[in-house]
C-alpha cells in the first residue's frame, strides 16, 4: 500500500457555530499527513492491536458469562458463544475493510457518518460512547465480584455485599488513573493479554484432557440442550458482550501502524482466539460441574471450576486472571469510549471542549469524565445483565449499520475508496452480517431493548437539536 | 553529493526544548530537517493533542525556523503528534536523505569541533557531513581515534591520513584538520571526556545503535558528560529508498 489521499469534505456548523475539524489528506503506513507539515504518528503495532481485541473482550467472555449462561441455556451455552462468534466475524470483515480505507479515530462511528451522513453519525457515534459506558459498567461490576471473591477467600466478612461499592470504588480509581497516569498503558496492556492467554492456556488444557477422562475423574456430560434451543439464542444475545473488542480496534485504527495489513489481521484474530477460547471455556466449566450446578455459581463460577480441578492453587490463579482480566476490559473501555467523545467532538456533534486536552498531564480530563461519571451511575445499579445487553444493543446496531455504510459505500463507488482489504462474497456477507446484528437484538430482554431503544431516540434528536447543519458524508 | 548536508534536528517543542544557543551557528551551512514532535499519552489521540496543541506548536517552530536560517541554513519542517518519540525520531531520520541527528545542547560560538572516527566502514558519511558544515568556516576539527587492539602504529596514521586527504578533496582546508589518537581503553567513555575541551562532538552511529542514541544509554554516557551538542552521524539506509 502506497499513500494514500482521502477525500472526505466536511462542512456545516453546530448550534453554537462550531465546524467539523479538517479532514486529513493523506495516510502513510506510518502517520497520518494534515497539509503537509503537521504529522500524526501511528505507533500500534499488531500485537498492540490484538491486545486491545483480546484484552476488551476476554474478560467478560470467560470470567463473568460462563454461570450465567449455563444455568440459562445449559451445556448449549457453548453453542450460544459459538453463534456470538460468527456474528462479530460477519462484522468484523465488513469493518475490516472500512477501517483499510479510513483509517482513523472513531472507528464504527467514523465509517458510519461518512458513509451514510450526520444524522446516523450521530447515532452510531453517541450509542458507541453510551454503549461502552454500559459495558465498562459491566465489567466493573464483574470486577466487583471478582474482588469480593478475593475477599471471601481470605476469610475477610462483611455484613453487606461489598460487590457494588467495590465496583464503583475501582470505577473511581480507573478514571482517576487514566486522568491522572502517565505511565505506558498500551505496553501494560499487551503484559496483561499476555498473561492472561498463558494461564487461561494451561487451565484450559488441563480441563480439556480432565474433561475426556484422561485423568481418571469422570466428567458430568448432560443433556446438550438441557434447556431447549431457544435459550440459545437469547443467551447469544446476553454474551455478545465478550464480543465488542474488536471494534475497538477501529477506535483507534488512526494510530494502528501499516493500517492495510494490521487492522483486519487484529480484529478478525482477535474474534477468532476469543471465539476458540469462549467455546473451550463453556465445554470445560459444564463438563466440570453440570450446567445448573456452575449457574448458583453465578458470576465467579470459573473460579470453582478452577478449585475443582487444581485446588486452592487454581482457585488463586483463576481470581488473579479474573481480576486482570475484568480491570482491563474496563480499562480499555473507558479509553475506547474517550476516543468516541473526541470523534464526535472533532466533528461537531459534541461540544469542541470535549476533547479538551489537559495541560499538566496532557490527557483528555472531559472525555474521560465523560465516560467514567456516567459509568459509576450504572454501576450503582449492579445490574450485570442488563447493563451487558444493552452495552450489547447498543454495539449491535452499529455493526449493522456498518455493514449497510459498506453496502451504501461500494454502490456510489467514489474515488477515494480505495480499501487495501476486501471482503469476500460481497454483498452476501455484508448483507447477512447486518441481518444477524439486528436479528440478535430481538432475543434480548425487553427491558434492554427499551432502554437501548431509548438512547437511539435521545441521540437522534439530539443531532436535530445540536448538529442538523453539520454535513460529514463522503464526497462521491 | 548534495551541497548542504542535511541534518535531522528534533525538539520536543511544547516541553520547553528548543533550538539551544550556538547551534544555528554550528549548522549555518546545513539543510536543516527540523522535526517539532509532541509526545501525548496513550490515552489522548493524536489528533486531539493536534486539535488544541497545533497552533502553539507552530508559532515555537517559526521562531527556531527563521533562528536557523537568520544564521544561513535551510530549513524544512514537521510537527509531529506521536506516543513514542523515539519511533518518531527514528522513521524521519531513516528517510534516506538525512546524514546526521542532531543532540541538541547548547554550545558557545562553535570553533573547535571533535570528530570520532573509529574505522572506515561508515567513514564516508563523517566526511561528507564535517566537510559540508566546516568547509567553508572558520571551525577548527580534530581527528579523534581510540586504538583498538591489535592496531599498529602505521594502522592507524594510514587511516588518519586517508580521512583527512578525503576532508581536503572535499574543499577543507588542511591546517584546519588536527589529529588525535589515544591509547585503548573503552571507547565511548574516552570520546566523552576527550569531547569536554571542544565546542561540539561528530560521531558516528556504528557501535551502539541510534535507534537508543538519542535518549538511550549510550546518549546519557556522551550526552550528559559532554554538554554540547552531538552530531550522530547515520548508518547508509538499508532498504532501498520509497518514492
Amino acid at each position: 500500500m502506497g499513500d494514500q489521499r482521502f477525500g472526505v469534505e466536511t462542512g456545516g456548523e453546530n448550534v453554537v457555530g462550531e465546524a467539523p475539524a479538517e479532514e486529513p489528506e493523506i495516510f502513510t503506513e506510518e502517520a497520518t499527513v494534515h497539509d503537509d507539515e503537521t504529522e500524526l504518528e501511528r505507533t500500534i503495532g499488531l500485537a498492540g492491536g490484538l491486545a486491545i481485541g483480546i484484552g476488551t473482550m476476554i474478560g467478560a467472555g470467560i470470567f463473568v458469562f460462563p454461570g450465567l449462561a449455563a444455568s440459562i441455556a445449559g451445556p448449549a451455552a457453548a453453542l450460544s458463544f459459538a453463534i456470538g462468534g460468527v456474528v462479530a466475524l460477519l462484522v468484523a470483515l465488513p469493518t475490516s475493510e472500512l477501517a483499510t480505507a479510513m483509517p482513523r479515530s472513531g472507528g464504527g462511528y467514523y465509517f458510519v457518518s461518512r458513509g451514510m451522513g450526520a444524522g446516523y453519525g450521530a447515532i452510531v457515534g453517541l450509542g458507541l460512547w453510551l454503549g461502552l459506558v454500559f459495558a465498562s459498567a459491566f465489567y466493573l461490576v464483574g470486577l466487583g465480584h471478582y474482588a469480593s471473591a478475593v475477599l471471601a477467600e481470605v476469610g475477610v466478612v462483611l455484613g453487606f455485599d461489598p460487590v457494588t461499592g467495590v465496583a464503583l470504588l475501582l470505577g473511581v480509581v480507573l478514571t482517576a488513573l487514566s486522568i491522572g497516569g502517565t505511565e505506558n498503558t498500551a505496553k501494560l496492556q499487551n503484559g496483561v493479554v499476555g498473561i492472561l492467554l498463558t494461564v487461561l492456556t494451561v487451565f484450559l488444557t488441563y480441563g480439556v484432557l480432565d474433561a475426556l477422562g484422561v485423568f481418571g475423574s469422570q466428567g458430568t456430560p448432560g443433556v446438550f440442550f438441557s434447556q431447549g434451543t431457544f435459550p440459545v439464542l437469547t443467551t447469544a444475545a446476553l454474551v455478545f458482550t465478550s464480543y465488542l473488542g474488536f471494534a475497538q480496534v477501529a477506535t483507534v485504527a488512526g494510530e494502528i501502524q501499516e493500517p492495510g495489513r494490521n487492522l483486519p489481521r487484529a480484529m478478525i484474530g482477535s474474534v477468532l482466539v476469543v471465539t476458540v477460547f469462549y467455546v473451550v471455556t463453556i465445554f470445560v466449566a459444564t463438563s466440570a460441574f453440570g450446567a445448573a450446578r456452575l449457574g448458583q455459581f453465578g458470576e465467579t463460577a470459573m473460579v470453582e471450576v478452577a478449585r475443582n480441578f487444581l485446588g486452592l492453587p487454581g482457585a488463586v490463579a483463576i481470581l488473579v486472571a479474573g481480576l486482570l482480566a475484568t480491570f482491563s476490559s474496563a480499562n480499555a473501555s473507558i479509553l475506547s469510549a474517550s476516543r468516541a467523545v473526541y470523534a464526535l467532538s472533532r466533528d461537531a456533534l459534541l461540544p469542541r471542549r470535549a476533547s479538551e486536552v489537559n495541560l499538566r498531564f496532557g490527557t483528555p480530563h472531559v472525555a474521560l469524565l465523560a465516560a467514567g461519571g456516567p459509568i459509576l451511575v450504572l454501576v450503582a445499579t449492579g445490574r450485570v445483565e442488563l447493563l451487558a445487553e444493552v452495552a450489547s444493543f447498543l454495539h449491535l446496531v452499529m455493526y449493522g449499520l456498518i455493514c449497510v455504510a459498506l453496502l451504501v459505500i461500494r454502490r456510489r463507488n467514489p474515488d477515494w475508496y480505495t480499501p487495501s482489504y476486501r471482503i469476500p462474497a460481497y454483498p452476501f456477507l455484508p448483507v447477512l452480517g447486518a441481518g444477524a446484528s439486528f436479528g440478535l437484538v430481538a432475543f434480548m430482554q425487553p427491558a434492554s431493548i427499551v432502554v437501548g431503544t431509548g438512547i437511539l431516540v435521545l441521540s437522534y434528536l439530539w443531532y436535530r437539536y445540536y448538529a442538523s447543519e453539520v454535513s460529514l458524508r463522503g464526497a462521491i | 553529493m548534495p551541497d548542504r548536508p542535511s541534518i535531522l534536528v528534533p525538539v520536543r517543542v511544547l516541553d520547553g526544548e528548543s533550538i539551544p544557543e550556538g547551534v544555528p551557528e554550528l549548522l549555518a551551512t546545513a539543510h536543516v530537517v527540523l522535526l517539532g514532535y509532541h509526545v501525548v499519552p496513550d490515552q489522548t489521540a493524536t489528533g486531539q493533542a493536534k486539535m488544541q496543541f497545533e497552533d502553539r506548536a507552530n508559532n515555537r517552530l517559526d521562531r527556531f525556523e527563521s533562528g536557523l536560517e537568520d544564521a544561513g541554513a535551510t530549513v524544512e519542517r514537521r510537527l509531529v503528534f506521536t506516543h513514542d518519540g523515539q519511533k518518531t525520531i527514528d522513521r524521519i531520520s531513516d528517510r534516506g536523505d538525512i546524514l546526521a541527528v542532531l543532540v541538541p545542547n547548547g554550545t558557545g560560538p562553535p570553533a573547535d569541533v571533535l570528530v570520532a572516527v573509529r574505522g572506515t566502514a561508515g567513514v564516508g558519511r563523517i566526511v561528507d557531513v564535517v566537510a559540508g558544515l566546516f568547509r567553508s568556516t572558520d571551525v577548527a576539527v580534530t581527528l579523534y581515534h581510540v586504538r583498538e587492539t591489535n592496531e599498529t602504529d602505521d594502522d592507524i596514521t594510514t587511516f588518519l591520513d586517508g580521512v583527512r586527504a578525503r576532508l581536503t578533496g572535499l574543499g577543507m582546508d588542511p591546517s584546519a584538520i588536527d589529529t588525535r589518537i589515544d591509547p585503548e581503553q573503552k571507547r565511548l567513555a574516552a570520546i566523552a571526556t576527550a569531547a569536554e575541551e571542544y565546542d561540539a562532538l561528530v560521531m558516528g552511529e556504528s557501535d551502539p545503535s541510534l535507534t537508543t542514541f538519542v535518549f538511550g544509554m549510550p546518549a546519557n554516557q556522551i550526552a550528559d558528560r559532554f554538554l554540547g551538542p552531538v552530531l550522530v552521524v547515520q548508518r547508509e539506509a538499508s532498504q532501498s529508498e520509497s518514492s
